[in-house]
């Protein structure tokens, strides 16, 4: 396989001062080409996402800035991230390199209202920075589009909490998002994810537990269906101890799509009393749905509680057969259990949005 | 005319091993307003009648009939026998998360009208049904929106089923095996619910180990099943004989 490359020369950034652009052209480029890295593109073609990461961007549209606790820039970085990681996100990386500007979301207090913020195309990279002690509710939503990109880095300081809840629904030809968040001593942070497959729909998620104590939660429902794909790649590192973090990942795979699902729990040296767990469970409907899906651990220190499953499955017979016996039609209980499996991942404030486009009218309401 | 009749009836377990038979020529009628109770030791075939009437997957018919009213039933979907009138109260019902109770209840009421040509329960009507039945038989009413038999205890599990049975009123009740792992005051609920279900107009089939069941759902008749078909069968007195001097005697 050639070498996946970048679409054009960076200029260095103020923000990784110290280092050229050839360095970082280097860096990136070997990052891109590691062996690990290379496998998180197994099962989509990168070269599509790649070409698009220096394409123009616009600031999202943004609801609920006005109020207590926020203040909104749209800026040039000028410092580096803390979350930033050149060999686990060298496209993201890119991404903010070739951008010009940043929407930068600074949360000092309890923001009261939820935050909302609307992807209509590809999107500047979002900062969000969530001060010690303060909170935010975030709802993100993606459009259709060509083509499309969004890449958000949150940084949440000791004690900080952010809900964030994502609806990815509608259709679009070639969508990446990206998501780093860092988590500082004792915050809290939840992911409620919703998502239909696209043409090409990615979502890499990072999450670093990076202070003690630290939490974090993410829920995904996904639906994919017909010749469509979605591929998910999630990392969660725990770096600190204490820290826990939940991952429960339900996907829907029928007639024909690809869904791809890979999540890696690393846990660091040092980082005791960890306590970290997967679930992925794929249900495949219909003929020829594929799934590809990999629980990856790698785990550095004694004293920790980690479990992490994958499943791929059809309907429960059992529970086929218990909706029978009560009069329900098969393809009536069939869709009642479907819409089950998925409603367990739906939740949070997007959630009647995705139920209503994921599962669609209730058989019984 | 007979609610159900059941002649000769022959089924096999599907196993690794191939088929495996099991009931072995069992006849039993059973008429309107009639409780039968079903006894045998393990491994006689009880829970296997109960499976092949209701047509749960895994079981073969090789020979005989089962017919409801005049609709014969073995060649017939489970759904389809359902609405035709016979109801299965599992001896370990499923546990189905992110179906609540009440959509699963309403799914099945729907089902059931629509089938008999019958208006469907208004929502808000069907819902104040649901609740009183449940409070009646001491199901705290928030599990409706639970999903369906999660995170129940064995007892709530059971009693569930018995709230299905009211609610849907079916012609036909096969109870298996509903007294297992109940205490005695949750049997006593589920017995009272039973009995309130009982009508001249239906019937019961209670497959039960155990005669205690029978101090609160007294049968009409009882049948001892051994190796695939009933080898006696009685009036009550019959399962008190049991409960003394155990099945030696009749296998």
């Amino acid at each position: 396989m050639a070498d996946l490359s970048l679409p054009k020369t960076i200029d260095a950034p103020i923000w990784l001062e110290g280092e050229t652009a050839d360095q970082i052209s280097d860096r990136l480029h070997q990052a891109l080409n590691s062996s690990a890295h290379r496998e998180r593109w197994k099962y989509t073609k990168a070269d599509g996402i790649l070409a698009n990461v220096a394409a123009p961007s616009i600031a999202p549209f943004l609801d609920g800035t006005e109020q207590a606790g926020l203040e909104i820039t749209l800026g040039q970085l000028d410092h580096a991230l803390p979350g930033i990681d050149f060999q686990q996100g060298p496209e993201a990386s890119a991404r903010l390199c070739y951008a010009d500007q940043a929407v930068i979301i600074d949360v000092t207090q309890h923001a009261p209202e939820p935050l909302r913020i609307h992807h209509r195309d590809s999107t500047l990279p979002v900062i969000v920075r969530l001060a010690a002690n303060s909170s935010l509710t975030m709802l993100e939503i993606a459009d259709s589009s060509d083509a499309m990109q969004q890449s958000i880095w949150i940084d949440l300081g000791e004690n900080a909490r952010l809900h964030h809840s994502r609806n990815a629904l509608d259709p679009c030809e070639n969508h990446w998002q990206y998501l780093n968040v860092r988590l500082q001593q004792g915050a809290n942070y939840r992911l409620n994810n919703h998502v239909a497959g696209s043409k090409l729909r990615r979502q890499d998620i990072h999450l670093v537990l990076d202070g003690q104590g630290s939490e974090a939660t993410l829920v995904s429902a996904g639906r994919v269906r017909r010749k469509d794909a979605l591929d998910q790649q999630v990392t969660v590192e725990h770096r600190q101890p204490r820290g826990s973090s939940k991952q429960t990942v339900h996907n829907i795979v029928a007639d024909g799509g690809k869904c791809t699902f890979n999540g890696r729990i690393h846990i660091h040296e040092g980082a005791s009393g960890t306590d970290a767990q997967l679930s992925n469970k794929n249900l495949g409907m219909g003929d020829h749905a594929t799934i590809n899906t990999k629980p990856e651990l790698e785990i550095y220190t004694d004293d920790v509680s980690c479990s992490h499953g994958a499943t791929v499955g059809t309907i429960s017979q059992e529970a086929l057969f218990y909706l029978m016996s009560r009069g329900v039609s098969p393809d009536t209980a069939e869709a009642l259990l479907s819409q089950g499996f998925l409603r367990q991942c739906i939740d949070g404030p997007l959630a009647e949005e995705a139920l209503q486009s994921l599962i669609g009218k209730a058989v019984a309401s | 005319m007979s609610l159900l009749s059941v002649s000769n009836l022959h089924a096999s377990v599907v196993t690794d091993e191939g088929p495996q038979p099991i009931l072995k020529g069992l006849t039993l009628q059973v008429n309107p307003g009639e409780v039968h109770a079903i006894m045998g030791p393990n491994g006689s075939g009880k829970s296997t009648l109960a499976n092949v009437l209701s047509g749960r997957p895994g079981y073969t018919v090789d020979g005989g009939t089962a017919v409801l009213g005049n609709d014969p039933l073995l060649e017939l979907e489970p759904f389809e026998r359902a609405q035709l009138g016979l109801f299965l109260a599992f001896q370990y019902p499923v546990e189905i998360p992110g179906v609540s109770n009440m959509e699963f209840l309403k799914a099945s009421m729907d089902s059931l009208a629509r089938a008999r040509g019958e208006e469907q329960p208004n929502t808000a009507t069907f819902m104040k049904r649901v609740r009183e039945l449940a409070s009646s038989l001491d199901l705290d009413p928030a599990f409706l929106k639970r999903g369906v038999n999660e995170g129940f205890s064995g007892g709530e599990k059971k009693r569930n089923e018995i709230m299905q049975l009211l609610l849907l009123d079916p012609k036909l009740a096969v109870l298996d095996e509903t007294d297992s792992g109940l205490d005695i005051d949750a049997l006593q609920t589920v017995a009272e619910g039973v009995n309130r279900y009982r009508s001249s107009d239906n019937g019961v089939i209670l497959i039960t180990h155990y005669q205690r069941l029978l101090d609160y759902i007294v049968p009409d008749f009882v049948h001892v099943l051994s190796n695939g078909s009933i080898v006696q069968s009685g009036d009550k007195s019959l399962a008190l004989e049991l409960e003394a001097k155990g099945y030696a005697w009749l296998t």
